[in-house]
């Protein structure tokens, strides 16, 4: 019996040894081997955001134009372009004889034209195919916010005269985008827009659909990749949810020659440590490194090779509510001593060190549009124009008196003497289902932040109690911590210009979408869909305007500088730090896959190493292209 | 017996009913904004969000939503996932999870009665000694310490000490094997214990001090008297941990990156996905409640001297 069992265990320990030669270390680089982290739910590129799904998108339908490797766009599947002075009418010219493949990378019977870019259109126009995050697209295109709540108005039986049918079938006459020929796709915009480009690389929205199919399928379109059509770089091969994608080399590609990967395989891998520990043994050529474990690894075998992540477009801000039912915070918060004695208090490198403990000042931002994101026709960076510039690159921490000092004139005129504040009774702050306090209508003034009940947002929440009490002073300021356990914080605190409103402050983010400070600051006009506080600063609403009616794309963006400007200056809003985050172990060759400025990574051109790529050889990679950039350009 | 049966499966069907019903209204009086992700209400306004609600038909009464359901069910139409794998077919959600789940869970649950039992009759066998000692220190390990715990350390330096994968993947069987004794870590506890508790129980009975008396060896009175009548209890359980094997395991099969069932009606939850967590609160009812009653049957069947009916 022991010698069985002995036998046994010696059998099962060289299958195990013997095995193991299968796995382990991978030098291929043909085949890119990433990863994601959270499910996705479908590949429907209009009807998700998902990160995931946007890379593999965006590597498999391929654009009107895309950027290079320098950032600049170039032709995709346009061949060139051209647009009126006023930038509201683009006209595109389509690569000729090019055709849809499908999931094994065949050849369809479905021709790529103009009409299939109309037909994406059409497709999100339709409110019963539901497509994602329409806001930006259904409001540039001429009539194409009037064409969808005219479908929904049907649908919701507020229209009975009109035939749906008739509505669809007139979609040519009221949308402005139009095939002019088999080759040519002219899109007509209600404003002018110089960064419509980098619209096409931002939004999905803008990608082509080959209609007949995607409407035979109905809702299965996109629920797996054998539900779709691709005309991009690569195609999906191999689909397993929640498991592994597979992109192979699309062979009738039109730039072929370029796609330089014949493959990139995703697996899930939900677990940051799994992740790691699967670069370590090879099986991997990415992972991305949290700052809380770059301090473990920075001393071992990859130490030299942990690379900080490059930027993030989205900026982390406080949020200050204007007619909320806190009547002591209310005073005071429309008082512009007091915005800017916050402004002064937050310390924005000791809450980026939550992030970034290594390096926090390169998280700090003062602004709401990301630096790197907007240039000018001179190359100029948006944040460094006047009179943004000042803000941009302020230091609100430099002077620890100063939001004690700006506190004391808040205070000089809102309170009387006895520290009572002026116009305020003692009373009952209903932030419930939140929180419910008593204010006294008396000095400290009560603040109450509300976060979500997140443990990073806790020690966030808790950082900035102690630093604007401690900055203030306590015998001014109280700052009442309060937690919202819903799960639904938008729903239960803010985050609608309808309410709810129990808050005072509360940590939120934007992103600057695409290469135009529009996307965000007209969002927050005193009547924006954005203005979640409901302040009400008409200088700031005016600037939007006249950059809106601007000639040049340069005024345009001056215009802005000086409306985002105004808003910062007065404090109406508190930009603190980016989102960015950690560092990453990597095999890619830096800067040989296209610059894909807003969300998206493209391999279209991208090599891999046989090693990890070392700090050091990624700063002389970053160098060599900086100088080969300046010369281009 | 047959009338028996009959009436246990009504029984069971209205319960069922009861559950899903219970379940099925509070997920219609959830937040708007719950089905919605924080970018996507940042994004777009009311009026559009509504729109998309409207169209996915989530505004109509709650009792049309149900009714609707229950029709579609009939025709064998379990609906489309909402916002966890948006308008993916629930039944090819359950074609694609259910089976890995399914297959890791039947070789854990076959691994955890071979080793628990194994390990139960050791510490009866050895009790009070070495044997039951070790045998009793798994078990204090495996429920006192946070599972996430050992789990983790499996995978990463078990994995790393044998050379095995980090993760699951279909087509590796070397990748099956740690997941699959992960997740029998506790089912051999549990196994093992309840085992030697019926088997102590049983030790002290009378019959099993005549078989003693009458010069059985303790090996020959443990394995053909104690053991058959303290496996009967256990027996009971076998349906249900067979049926719940398609339920997986959170924990694990997010370790092991496994693309099963397990989590899936957390997140459904967490997403108001309302057509999912129906589909899988009615799945899980139906068998919870069928486990225990083929639990009943099959304790009946072995063991005579158990009666279901009067008769």
């Amino acid at each position: 019996m022991k010698n069985i069992i002995k036998r046994t265990l010696a059998l099962a320990l060289v299958l195990v040894m013997s095995t193991t030669a299968l796995f382990g270390c991978s030098s291929d680089t043909d085949t890119y081997k990433t990863y994601f982290s959270t499910s996705y739910s479908s590949l429907n590129y209009y009807a998700t955001s998902y990160a995931t799904v946007r890379e593999i998108v965006t590597n498999c339908i391929d654009g009107l134009v895309e950027p290079d490797v320098y950032g600049n766009y170039v032709a995709s599947l346009a061949e060139s372009w051209t647009h009126n002075d006023d930038y509201t009418v683009w006209t595109f010219k389509i690569r000729a004889g090019q055709k849809w493949i499908d999931h094994t990378g065949a050849e369809t019977e479905y021709a790529l034209t103009a009409q299939d870019f109309v037909d994406g259109i059409r497709y999100i126009g339709d409110p019963l195919n539901g497509a994602y995050s329409l806001r930006v697209v259904r409001n540039l295109i001429s009539g194409l916010y009037d064409y969808y709540w005219g479908l929904d108005d049907i649908d919701c039986g507020l229209d009975t005269e009109t035939n749906r049918d008739e509505l669809v079938a007139s979609f040519s006459d009221i949308v402005g985008v139009k095939a002019l020929d088999e080759y040519t796709v002219e899109y007509t915009l209600d404003s002018g827009a110089p960064y419509f480009l980098s619209l096409i690389e931002s939004s999905m929205l803008l990608l082509p659909v080959e209609y007949d199919y995607a409407m035979e399928l109905g809702e299965d379109f996109g629920v797996d990749n054998e539900h779709m059509l691709y005309c991009g770089a690569y195609y999906v091969s191999e689909f397993q949810r929640d498991k592994l994608i597979k992109l192979t080399k699309n062979e009738h590609y039109w730039d072929a020659k370029n796609v330089t990967l014949s493959a990139v395989e995703y697996q899930m891998i939900p677990d940051g440590t799994t992740s790691l520990e699967m670069f370590q043994r090879g099986e991997i050529h990415y992972t991305s490194v949290e700052s809380e474990a770059y301090q473990a690894l920075k001393d071992g075998s990859l130490g030299d090779s942990l690379i900080p992540n490059e930027f993030s477009f989205s900026t982390n801000y406080l949020w200050l509510d204007y007619q909320g039912a806190n009547p002591e915070f209310n005073t005071f918060v429309q008082n512009e001593n007091f915005r800017k004695a916050l402004q002064a208090a937050v310390n924005r490198e000791s809450l980026g060190a939550l992030r970034e403990p290594v390096d926090p000042s390169r998280l700090v931002r003062n602004t709401i549009n990301a630096e790197g994101a907007i240039f000018n026709s001179e190359g100029v960076d948006y944040t460094q124009l006047e009179p943004l510039k000042a803000v941009a690159n302020a230091n609100y921490s430099a002077d620890p008196a100063a939001a004690r000092n700006y506190m004391e004139a808040a205070v000089a005129e809102l309170c009387n003497e006895d520290g009572t504040i002026k116009g305020v009774t003692a009373g009952t702050v209903d932030y419930l289902p939140v929180i419910k306090t008593e204010v006294d209508g008396k000095l400290p003034v009560s603040l109450i932040y509300v976060g979500t009940d997140d443990e990073d947002e806790i020690i966030l929440a808790q950082l900035f109690e102690a630093m604007v009490e401690e900055a203030i002073g306590k015998d001014y300021i109280d700052v009442v911590l309060a937690f919202d356990t819903s799960g639904d914080f938008y729903g239960t605190v803010g985050g609608s210009v309808d309410g709810p409103f129990n808050y005072d402050i509360y940590w939120d983010s934007l992103s600057t979408g695409y290469a135009d400070p529009s996307g965000i600051l007209t969002r927050i006009t005193s009547e924006g869909v954005e203005n979640v506080g409901c302040y009400n600063v008409p200088e700031f609403d005016a600037l939007i305007e006249k950059a809106l009616e601007a000639d040049t794309f340069d005024e345009r963006l001056n215009y802005f500088a000086q409306a985002e400007a105004y808003l910062l200056e007065g404090a109406y809003m508190i930009p603190v730090i980016s989102s960015l985050r950690g560092y990453h172990l990597s095999y890619e060759v830096p800067f040989t896959a296209p610059r894909c400025l807003y969300g998206n990574i493209r391999y279209k051109g991208m090599q891999i190493s046989a090693n990890p790529i070392t700090l050091e050889e990624y700063n002389k990679y970053e160098a060599d292209w900086e100088a080969k950039k300046n010369a281009a350009n | 017996m047959a009338k028996y049966i009959l009436k246990r499966i009504v029984r069971s069907l209205i319960t069922v009913s009861i559950v899903f019903f219970v379940v099925f209204m509070p997920l219609r009086f959830m937040p708007l904004n719950g089905y919605f992700p924080d970018e996507m209400i940042k994004e777009t306004d009311e009026a559009t969000r509504m729109t998309y609600l409207r169209n996915l038909g989530l505004l109509d009464h709650p009792l049309i939503q149900l009714g609707r359901f229950v029709k579609n069910l009939f025709r064998g139409d379990l609906g489309r996932s909402i916002t966890v794998y948006a308008k993916v077919p629930i039944a090819t959600l359950l074609v694609e999870k259910i089976p890995v789940t399914a297959f890791l869970g039947f070789w854990s649950m076959l691994l955890g009665i071979v080793a628990g039992l194994a390990m139960g009759l050791m510490m009866v066998r050895f009790k009070d000694k070495l044997g039951d000692t070790l045998g009793n220190g798994y078990i204090m390990i495996v429920r006192a310490v946070p599972s996430l715990i050992y789990l983790f350390f499996i995978q990463i330096w078990v994995s790393k000490w044998f050379n095995l994968p980090l993760v699951y993947y279909d087509y590796k069987p070397l990748s099956w094997i740690l997941p699959i004794v992960s997740l029998s870590l506790s089912s051999v506890a549990w196994y093992a214990l309840w085992l030697r508790r019926f088997m102590v129980d049983e030790e002290n009975q009378d019959y099993v001090k005549f078989a003693t008396v009458k010069g059985l060896s303790k090996k020959a009175v443990l394995k053909k008297h104690v053991f058959r009548n303290a496996i009967i209890p256990l027996s009971a359980y076998l349906p249900s941990d067979l049926l719940n094997i398609i339920s997986g395991s959170l924990v694990i099969e997010t370790l092991y990156a496994i693309p099963g069932t397990g989590g899936l009606l957390t997140t459904a939850i967490k997403e108001q996905d309302n057509p999912l967590v129906q589909v899988l609160v009615l799945m899980y009812a139906v068998v919870s409640i069928f486990g225990v009653f083929f639990g009943d049957l099959l304790l009946a069947f072995v063991d005579p001297r158990i009666k279901l009916t009067e008769d």
